[in-house]
């Protein structure tokens, strides 16, 4: 913690400081959150804001025989818990890749992070053209069966179409937080591996005892990230899946869209709403504990 | 295997690694652009071999088709306004409440920052509504502001600029203090300029998200004079038959801005997110 | 010194924006004192705009003084996006007074009273000219409350080359249209050498109720009863359920793919498609060298010939200020010699009889044969308030149901989404 200098005028400053954002917050995030909250214990059609009638809880109460509601919420989850992951090992892999000082590196650092740079939208559109089930016109399959595979059904199959979005997902995801761990490696003091080659480390070893200690914040702050990300997928489903085939990718983000607005069904909506912020508050009390233990 | 040859060796699999990963990395946007030079009956021809990557007779034809039927120019103009007023009022509301958190002692901090971390995980998705009925009672329906205001603080840039300027020396900040700077005065005097990194970071993330805005855009934006690209570009998906020649064509337009800011700012922004990143 | 201007200049912008802000939304009376009537439609190809262009000038001329007429172009993407946009418009009593809305989805406005009966506003002479198949779609208990300039309808696209290489010729009349027996047998024949027999529409949304629906109609049941208040018994009816498992053996067999990509017939990879009157067009201008035709939509054994219809129509919202005003606009839209130009404009088939007449490409084949469907077979989508959920639910369960769900159990499910909506919303009231 910082020394106090000069209390008084520090503490104005503050004040003025945060100000701007504070009001913004609460005047855009905090207020309709709220809103979205008090919804929740109302039978708010959309078409009808006049009609508006508090029923208590019976929202909440259906929500928890709702299976479509469990499907999102475990669906979410399993989103979350093999995206991050894999994302993140990709990543680091995608660093180590180009972490040398060669010639043309900046090109493949480009080339990683380009699909960062282009539109959700676009990234799914385009993928799910080529995750197009048929060989005869899906690139992927097309691929699959000339190596000798069986081609997938990848989106229009329950037991595919989830780990399609997520592997579709990291690859687009997974050069910001390349440049991350970019920028981790360089922190690695030169000596540590030279020491490790000293004492007989090969490439695994010194990567294991060397690289791996030295990124351990990096890797926290990436997983915190990635989850965060996670959790709020919408665009993929609501692009490529529509939540199907067989709920298998309607994440608690897309129930809450198509409840809300697309069947109108908004009190209910807010309800799940409700209950997402819940889950989330959660998470993120645990990730400022993972935060603070630095 | 003598050590020269261990090095060539080494190269020859370092540059034919990363080629063969890098064009998988990039392969769809290929097929982006060399689908927006092909004719529409050429696009989903042949999709299952390598040669749906390249256009046999390429021409501009689908380019001028967008420019002829709608008015491209105006709707980028008009994302790249909004978008820009956005982020650089993000960039000064949100730098000072982060440089606030990071190193004023004051009362509410630890409550402040705790918020701020837990909103980063909220989805826009789920205030949609209650947010546009606020912004229709404000007026702002088809209005720039309604567009803009909502948008300027984000938890997410507070967090990033405070995790920066946690890093800032302190005795620095002490030093401009002893020149006389007020607090106030060191933040704009001293700690801006040496911030540069930080702001080039957020400002790509921001234009990244901005760019890419359709839900509030279409809820907002009523009729022509405003329309952002993204908008417009979905003009294309709206009558049927669905041509997909334009909309490569406009999905490819759409991406060059992202590209140049990208190439223009990638050193800053490497840099930026080390120094927001490692802290962790 | 600069870094402060800056930061002056941003303060002040900001607030500039939001002082801007603060203005009425929809304006009713213009400067001039005439009435202000704004209509809202769908953005679409240049031909229509430019159709609404020279309109509205000639409108605004002939009513110099008493009306002006404006039109938004609202975004309509491929989802729900147009929908979307009149939800928040409602929450925030921001309607237009003429409201141009998907033909399904006029039961839903209806019933909750965002627009009004139109019964009043054109002459009998009028309403006897546009098509039963378009004044139904607009009808909600007894009343209508929207017409269109035009319509579509769905027939089955062949390829010729590949019909002829199996020695079948298309039915050309309607009587003679192939049975769903016959259908597949033909599209069995002609699945091979990496061509799939037909193509069914697998949007994932709108199209496969739009479509689809005719095989429950043909097999002599429907979505939702007559009235639309119930679900249940009709698209899980066992009828239904035969419909879905005869779709569902198309595409388990190998006939159709369930993953189609975009443009397959048109591009030689399946030998047929249910496709709608606007492919025409395409395929004339984008695919000289296919040789196609086009037959009538595929009727159950034994079972009703029918056909799908609908498209976008205009209504005239609960906000509308002036009401003389909106009826003289929409007798404007929806004239003889409008609706005649409109649909030429945007290559679909107009709403009324007389419109025949000045647009002779509809007597000759292929055009003719959605003419015909459309005056003799056509069906619009259920009218039900409770569509959104109907539409929705229908689309994944057939997803479901041609991966591998039962029909049976994914019917039932439809069935039992639409019903709870509609208990919940409208039952009483």
């Amino acid at each position: 913690m910082k020394k106090a200098v000069g209390k008084k005028s520090e503490r104005t400053a503050a004040y003025i400081f945060v100000l701007p954002a504070v009001i913004l917050l609460a005047a855009f995030l905090i207020y309709p959150a709220l809103q979205t909250v008090r919804y929740a214990f109302t039978n708010y059609n959309i078409m009808r804001p006049d009609r508006i009638t508090f029923c208590g809880l019976d929202n909440f109460i259906e929500i928890f025989q709702d299976k479509d509601f469990w499907k999102a919420f475990t669906n979410t989850l399993y989103f979350t818990v093999l995206v991050v992951p894999f994302q993140t090992v990709l990543a680091l892999a995608l660093a180590l890749l180009i972490s040398s000082r060669r010639k043309g590196v900046s090109i493949f650092r480009a080339a990683y992070f380009s699909p960062q740079v282009t539109s959700m939208v676009v990234v799914a559109i385009l993928w799910t053209v080529m995750y197009n089930s048929n060989p005869e016109s899906g690139l992927l399959n097309a691929l699959l069966v000339k190596l000798g595979f069986e081609p997938s059904g990848f989106l229009n199959d329950p037991d595919t179409a989830m780990n399609s979005i997520i592997f579709m997902s990291a690859w687009q995801g997974a050069g910001y937080q390349m440049m991350i761990f970019l920028a981790g490696l360089q922190g690695i003091p030169r000596d540590q591996y030279e020491a490790a080659s000293i004492d007989g480390a090969g490439k695994l070893k010194s990567f294991l005892y060397v690289t791996l200690p030295g990124l351990k914040n990096v890797i926290k702050y990436v997983v915190m990230i990635t989850v965060i990300q996670a959790m709020k997928l919408f665009t993929q489903p609501y692009v490529m899946t529509k939540g199907g085939p067989q709920n298998s990718t309607r994440t608690m983000v897309y129930y809450v869209y198509e409840q809300g607005l697309q069947k109108r069904n908004f009190g209910y909506a807010c309800a799940v709403a409700a209950i997402f912020f819940v889950i989330v508050v959660i998470l993120s009390l645990g990730m400022k504990k993972l935060i603070k233990a630095d | 295997m003598n050590q020269k040859q261990k090095k060539i060796l080494g190269n020859v699999a370092f540059y034919v690694g990363n080629t063969v990963i890098g064009l998988i990395f990039v392969s769809p946007l290929i097929w982006m652009v060399a689908s927006s030079l092909k004719p529409e009956a050429e696009i989903f021809k042949n999709l299952n071999s390598l040669s749906t990557f390249i256009p046999s007779n390429a021409s501009f034809d689908n380019y001028l088709e967008v420019f002829q039927r709608i008015d491209m120019w105006k709707y980028i103009l008009n994302s790249l306004f909004y978008v820009f007023v956005i982020i650089i009022l993000d960039l000064i509301v949100n730098s000072i409440c982060g440089y606030a958190l990071a190193k004023f002692e004051f009362r509410g901090r630890n409550a402040l920052l705790t918020l701020v971390i837990s909103l980063m995980v909220f989805p826009a998705e789920a205030i949609m509504l209650p947010l546009y009925r606020e912004v229709a009672d404000l007026g702002w329906i088809n209005e720039w502001a309604g567009l803009i205001v909502p948008f300027i603080a984000k938890c997410f840039s507070i967090y990033m600029f405070r995790q920066f300027f946690l890093d800032i020396p302190n005795d620095l900040l002490e030093a401009a203090s002893i020149d006389g700077c007020g607090p106030i005065k060191t933040f704009f005097r001293v700690v801006m300029p040496i911030s540069g990194t930080v702001y080039a970071t957020i400002f790509i993330l921001d234009f990244v998200a901005h760019w890419n805005d359709f839900m509030w855009p279409l809820l907002v934006v009523t009729g022509e004079e405003k329309r952002t690209i993204q908008l417009a570009i979905q003009t294309f998906f709206g009558s049927k038959p669905i041509n997909y020649a334009p909309i490569m064509a406009s999905l490819t337009i759409s991406a060059i801005p992202m590209l140049i800011m990208f190439i223009v700012l990638q050193k800053y922004y490497v840099e930026g997110i080390a120094s927001t990143g490692i802290k962790g | 010194m600069k870094k402060r201007a800056i930061v002056l200049l941003s303060a002040v912008s900001m607030m500039g924006i939001m002082l801007t802000g603060c203005k009425d939304a929809e304006e009713r009376v213009n400067a001039d004192g005439e009435s202000v009537i704004t209509v809202w439609s769908p953005s679409d190809e240049p031909a229509i705009e430019q159709w609404w262009v020279d309109k509205i000038n000639e409108f605004n001329a002939a009513h110099e003084g008493s009306i002006e007429l404006r039109r938004e172009a609202i975004v309509r993407a491929d989802s729900y996006a147009y929908e979307d946009k009149i939800n928040a418009a409602i929450t925030s009593n921001d309607l237009p007074d003429i409201l141009y809305v998907d033909g399904p989805t006029v039961s839903v406005y209806a019933a909750n009273e965002i627009i009004q009966p139109l019964d009043d506003m054109f002459t009998q002479e009028d309403w006897d000219d546009f098509l039963d198949s378009n004044k139904e779609q607009g009808t909600y208990n007894g009343k209508i409350y929207a017409i269109g300039a035009t319509e579509s309808s769905v027939a089955l696209y062949y390829n010729k080359d590949m019909l002829d290489s199996i020695g079948v010729t298309a039915p050309d009349k309607l009587e003679d249209a192939w049975t769903w027996s016959e259908f597949k047998e033909i599209v069995k024949a002609l699945t091979k050498d990496g061509v799939v027999g037909t193509n069914i529409i697998m949007d994932k949304g709108e199209g496969l109720p739009y479509v689809l629906e005719q095989f429950w109609i043909s097999n002599g049941t429907d979505f939702v009863s007559e009235d639309g208040s119930t679900a249940n018994g009709y698209v899980n009816s066992p009828e239904g359920v035969e419909a879905a498992a005869f779709l569902n053996s198309l595409i388990q067999e190998g006939y159709a793919n369930i993953d189609p990509i975009q443009k397959e017939f048109h591009n030689g990879k399946a030998a047929t498609m249910l496709g709608g009157s606007w492919e025409v067009a395409t395929l004339e201008k984008d695919y000289p060298d296919l040789n196609w035709g086009v037959t009538y939509f595929p009727v159950a054994d034994g079972g009703i010939p029918t056909s799908p219809t609908g498209d976008w129509a205009a209504a005239v919202t609960r906000d509308v200020q002036d009401l003389e005003a909106a009826k003289e606009v929409m007798n404007f839209l929806m004239s003889k010699e409008n609706v005649a130009t409109y649909a030429q404009a945007i290559a679909k088939p107009p709403t009324r009889n007389s419109s025949y007449e000045v647009l002779p490409e509809y007597n000759e084949y292929p055009r003719s044969l959605f003419k015909q469907q459309l005056m003799e077979t056509g069906h619009p989508r259920p009218r039900t308030p409770s569509y959104s959920v109907l539409s929705a639910s229908y689309a994944e369960a057939m997803v479901n149901i041609f991966t591998g769900v039962d029909p049976q159990e994914a019917l039932d499910e439809v069935a039992e989404k639409t019903d709870r909506d509609y208990q919940k919303y409208y039952a009483n009231n």
